[in-house]
């Protein structure tokens, strides 16, 4: 429970921010909210933007005889 | 003995009479390769069906020919429906061809279609059912075969357009007999991994490779599979019943990627149109505040501010003026009050005055009448001896000395007699 916050999918990440976006145009935030949700969108903006840049760890896997997942590289 | 020769007009005419109604004739199965073929500019197809030692005539009419999935050729082995008859201008006999089919193809269009109506019957290509396709998924799970075109485009289109996606690639045999039963165990086995979504598929080839794709059991396991499924079977013109299960389908394994994963640069572009919006609307806020702002500085009070102070000054007057209104109203109303109270007091006072006064005239009157001088004024008189007032005769002795008292004055006398009454 003390755990941090789980870390958002890149998913919610963004629907996060679209949500946002939205009450932003919406037009009916006061204006210290709007400057504290604004600040929000950028951050959820900037994850989106360095999620997607730092894929250098993803790798394809396969699933072997033995029912184990290896790694997988296919010549290009 | 002339009448005993026809013509070849009457032979022929006789001879496909007795062709026409032959039933055997008029609804024929044949199979056989084609040769001869010539496609008529109107329409009409022109052919012969022969099989090792023999042949035959063919003909398919526009009509029935312009339904044909498929363009014949020389050499095709084909199986065709139609009756026979003769031509009557040759005399050749021909078929007259309905329906035409590649044989071997065609016993699996047969089972295609009895399969494709059952399972749609059953409602396993229901597109209430078809799962949603997930925006960005985080893994996907593959199967296909582990070498070839298919898994090498998906993974580097996978790659090129949206690199943070992990894959696992289940491999699986696609064609052959062992094909479908590999196919249904990886799809359970994808199951029991954390996948977003699947693809399952291959690349292109022939009617017969594809084939495992029309596989009722995987159809089913398909059907029946908790995440999302991409089909990505490399052909273009049918669908394969996997693609009518599946809940989207690609014609290849580079469009099943495509449709998969976002296209990082659309999505960049989108990402960009986002911020413009946070930036624009934001900058929308804080413009609406600043007008509100510029609008209160704009204000009358806020450009004259003596006038606040005029203001107050006149606000002081009026009420000023008001006070002096109701205090000296207070003042007339207490006056009158007062002179209102003393006009009573007076009037009470003359009234118990009044009251008085007759009260006295009154008593004066009662006093008159009491009072013996007025006896006296009409010819009565008092007597006294030693001042004390003679009532009765009783009171006094013949020589006592008297005092007898009139209006106008007094007679001092000796009483010489007295008489009772």
């Amino acid at each position: 429970m003390a755990n941090k916050e789980k870390e958002l999918t890149f998913e919610e990440n963004l629907e996060k921010l679209e949500e946002i976006v939205k009450k932003l145009e919406n037009g009916n935030v006061p204006l210290d909210d709007a400057i504290e949700n604004f600040n929000e969108a950028m951050k959820l903006a900037k994850t989106c933007d360095e999620k997607l840049k730092n894929a250098e760890e993803k790798v394809n896997k396969i699933l072997n005889e033995d029912g184990k997942l290896e790694e997988f590289n296919i010549e290009e | 003995m002339e009448d005993k020769y026809i013509t070849v007009s009457q032979l022929n005419r006789y001879l496909k009479f007795k062709f026409d109604q032959d039933p055997n004739l008029s609804h024929i199965f044949l199979k056989g390769e084609i040769s001869n073929y010539k496609a008529h500019s109107r329409g009409h197809l022109y052919f012969t069906i022969k099989d090792e030692t023999s042949r035959i005539n063919a003909v398919m009419f526009y009509n029935q020919a312009s339904k044909l999935n498929f363009t014949p050729e020389d050499g095709m082995k084909v199986m065709v429906t139609g009756r026979i008859s003769i031509y009557e201008v040759t005399g050749g006999y021909q078929i007259y061809v309905e329906e035409m089919q590649q044989d071997g193809i065609g016993n699996l269009y047969i089972e295609y279609e009895k399969l494709k109506k059952k399972l749609e019957a059953e409602g396993l290509f229901d597109q209430a059912k078809k799962k949603p396709i997930p925006r960005f998924p985080e893994t996907i799970g593959i199967i296909t075969a582990p070498t070839g075109a298919a898994i090498k485009d998906i993974l580097s289109t996978i790659k090129r357009r949206w690199p943070i996606t992990k894959t696992i690639l289940f491999p699986s045999l696609v064609q052959g007999a062992s094909a479908a039963p590999d196919i249904v165990s990886q799809i359970k086995k994808a199951s029991e991994y954390n996948l977003d979504l699947l693809i399952v598929g291959r690349g292109g080839g022939s009617i017969e490779d594809l084939w495992c794709f029309n596989d009722e059991n995987v159809a089913r396991a398909l059907y029946e599979c908790p995440i999302p499924v991409i089909s990505a079977v490399g052909h273009e013109i049918d669908f394969t019943i996997a693609d009518f299960v599946a809940d989207l389908r690609a014609p290849t394994p580079t469009g099943a990627a495509e449709m998969a994963v976002p296209n990082q640069k659309d999505f960049y572009n989108y990402l960009n149109q986002v911020n413009l919006r946070l930036q624009k609307s934001i900058h929308q806020k804080i413009f609406d505040n600043l007008e509100k702002v510029k609008n209160l500085k704009n204000s009358y009070i806020l450009k004259n501010p003596i006038s606040i102070y005029e203001i107050k000054e006149q606000k002081f007057d009026t009420i000023y003026e008001k006070f002096q209104l109701v205090i000296s109203s207070l003042l007339i109303k207490k006056k009158e009050d007062f002179n209102t109270k003393i006009e009573k007091i007076i009037t009470s006072i003359k009234q118990n005055l009044e009251k008085n006064q007759n009260r006295y005239l009154l008593l004066i009157n009662k006093l008159e009448v009491l009072n013996p001088l007025l006896t006296i004024k009409r010819g009565y008189t008092i007597t006294r001896m030693n001042q004390n007032v003679i009532t009765s005769i009783k009171d006094i002795k013949i020589k006592d000395k008297i005092t007898v008292e009139l209006t106008d004055g007094k007679i001092d006398a000796t009483v010489n007699e007295i008489n009772k009454n």
